[in-house]
């Protein structure tokens, strides 16, 4: 006879998948339970015991949507119509261009920063303040210098994602073990083979960590920037939804956004990856 | 320690005075027009006016009512949510997938929604405000039980403590650095809360106060309101980082600093 009784199988199933058994349940009884207010399945079930006041758990599509008609929503912009690509597309652009001005920006201040004590002092009160700040208290003075156009979004992603990377690249530089500096220098290398060969790679993990939350703030920076009046993009597709109260297409843009956001970070963490692979697991 | 730290308030002082000086200068001679970089002198002027209006001060009172109530409910429901989800495996593989998703979203997209829900008045911005500052205290306070150092929590087991004592002897003040790290992240979140929430539709606030004078070239006015947002945002985190210490007084000093 066995010691312990074998394990049902079903059980064992469970014990190993638990976590996205869990998982699946939670969402699939919320989505559930969220049809169910804009489809009224709630105020149908109630009605024998609360009678008229039972109405109110049908709530109006307008407040919550539901699953359905958002999937609907998405089926629509993406595939029939398209108009979706537009927005994605405008947006894109933004982004691409506000990041890059701020990675050019940020990364050159980040690192003499970092390596020069003094411009480090200079600049610090500057980096102190624009952090405390939201930084995006100054778009109605963006709006004011260069008005509502391109240049406005461009430049509020550029202002909301370059401390990050400003900071993480000061970070980096003052992180660098000082014995590498100090062997290069006594085998009397130039400042520049110092910056490239000790510098740059061990600052690598930093800069990524700053791009991960560069993106981040660069797509608080879309949504954002377009709020004041713009052509074309999803911030402003959001808006505009909102204000006609198609709330669908609201949560398609705004799940869209997330996805771009994910899929950007995922990015980032691969690059991570496979930047870490040639590094000795001990120097920290 | 000494030395530098004279060299290093004489050079960032320097250099702000002379940015002030320069900024001053530029609206003053003309070379740029001050309708759109005021001065300093400007926006000194401007405050010093706004600071005996009564409306400014209304502007003042919406704006941190909003922050504070968002930022207070964020702190209430956040840490025990996010000690809860550390503390029950199960817990956090249920609330695991919301947790990530809405971190995932910018908040501040989520205004259209708020708006058509609770409004254009202060209730929307306090409900954008708790969602900026919610997640990243949930996420902090979680990280923070999850990183509990396995030796105390066998030794504590071995002499057979409670679920309780274990709770409130281990587990939470090994979480105190990480929740307050979390509540740092989150009021620069929840300020920017407030700010975008009132650019988008309010109906005062110091945002609405800036937007207002961005449609009407009032520069002066509209540095001063992002000078009251940085003031804000120094005073929390500077007001945190005391909390924290008090905190973290009996905490012996081995370890990283942070």
């Amino acid at each position: 006879m066995k010691a312990t009784a074998p394990i049902p199988a079903p059980v064992r199933f469970y014990s190993v998948h638990e976590r996205a058994i869990l998982g699946t349940v939670g969402v699939v009884l919320f989505l559930v339970l969220w049809e169910g207010f804009g489809r009224g399945w709630w105020a149908e079930l109630l009605r024998p015991l609360l009678g008229p006041q039972a109405m109110r758990f049908e709530v109006m599509p307008i407040f919550f949507s539901s699953p359905t008609r958002i999937a609907r929503a998405a089926f629509r912009m993406f595939l029939v119509t398209g108009e979706i690509w537009k927005d994605l597309g405008w947006s894109s652009l933004e982004f691409v261009l506000g990041v890059s001005l701020a990675v050019v920006i940020g990364l050159p201040l980040g690192l003499a920063a970092g390596w020069y004590r003094r411009f480090s002092y200079a600049v610090a009160p500057f980096l102190a303040a624009m952090n405390a700040t939201p930084q995006v208290a100054f778009l109605p003075l963006l709006v004011l210098w260069v008005g509502t156009g391109l240049a406005m979004r461009v430049l509020i992603i550029v202002l909301l994602a370059v401390l990050p990377i400003a900071i993480n690249a000061l970070a980096a530089v003052r992180t660098i073990d000082v014995r590498l500096v100090r062997v290069a220098r006594s085998f009397s290398a130039g400042e520049w083979l110092l910056f490239r060969s000790i510098i740059l790679p061990s600052a690598v993990p930093f800069l990524l960590a700053g791009m991960r939350l560069a993106v981040g703030r660069g797509m608080i920076g879309i949504v954002v920037g377009e709020i004041y009046g713009s052509a074309a993009g999803i911030g402003m597709m959001i808006n505009q939804a909102g204000s006609r109260f198609e709330t669908d297409s609201v949560f398609v843009g705004v799940l869209t956004i997330a996805a771009a956001g994910v899929a950007l970070v995922e990015l980032i963490r691969a690059v991570e990856r496979r930047v870490e692979v040639w590094r000795p697991p001990v120097a920290t | 320690m000494k030395k530098p730290g004279r060299e290093r308030i004489l050079i960032g002082g320097g250099t702000l005075a002379v940015f002030l000086l320069a900024w001053e200068l530029c609206a003053d001679s003309g070379a740029v027009n001050p309708l759109f970089i005021s001065s300093p002198s400007r926006v000194l002027h401007a405050g010093v006016t706004l600071i005996a209006d009564p409306d400014f001060w209304n502007d003042v009172r919406v704006s941190a009512s909003e922050f504070m109530f968002g930022y207070a409910a964020a702190i209430v429901i956040g840490v025990p949510l996010g000690l809860a989800m550390g503390s029950s495996r199960r817990l956090s593989y249920i609330l695991g997938p919301f947790v990530d998703t809405l971190n995932a979203v910018p908040r501040v997209t989520l205004l259209p929604l708020l708006i058509i829900w609770f409004g254009i008045g202060i209730w929307s911005k306090v409900a954008v405000v708790f969602l900026s500052a919610v997640i990243p205290i949930v996420i902090s306070a979680f990280a923070g039980v999850k990183t509990n150092e396995a030796r105390f929590l066998t030794m504590a087991r071995s002499f057979s403590a409670s679920r309780g004592k274990i709770f409130s002897s281990i587990v939470l003040p090994g979480t105190v650095p990480y929740i307050f790290t979390g509540l740092k992240y989150a009021a620069g979140r929840a300020l920017l809360g407030v700010v975008v929430g009132e650019l988008y539709a309010a109906t005062a606030g110091v945002g609405h106060m800036i937007a207002d004078a961005g449609n009407m070239f009032q520069t002066d006015i509209l540095f001063f309101g992002v000078f009251v947002f940085t003031a804000t945002g120094l005073v929390v985190v500077a007001l945190l980082d005391r909390i924290e210490r008090r905190f973290e007084r009996w905490r012996p000093n081995v370890g990283a600093s942070t």
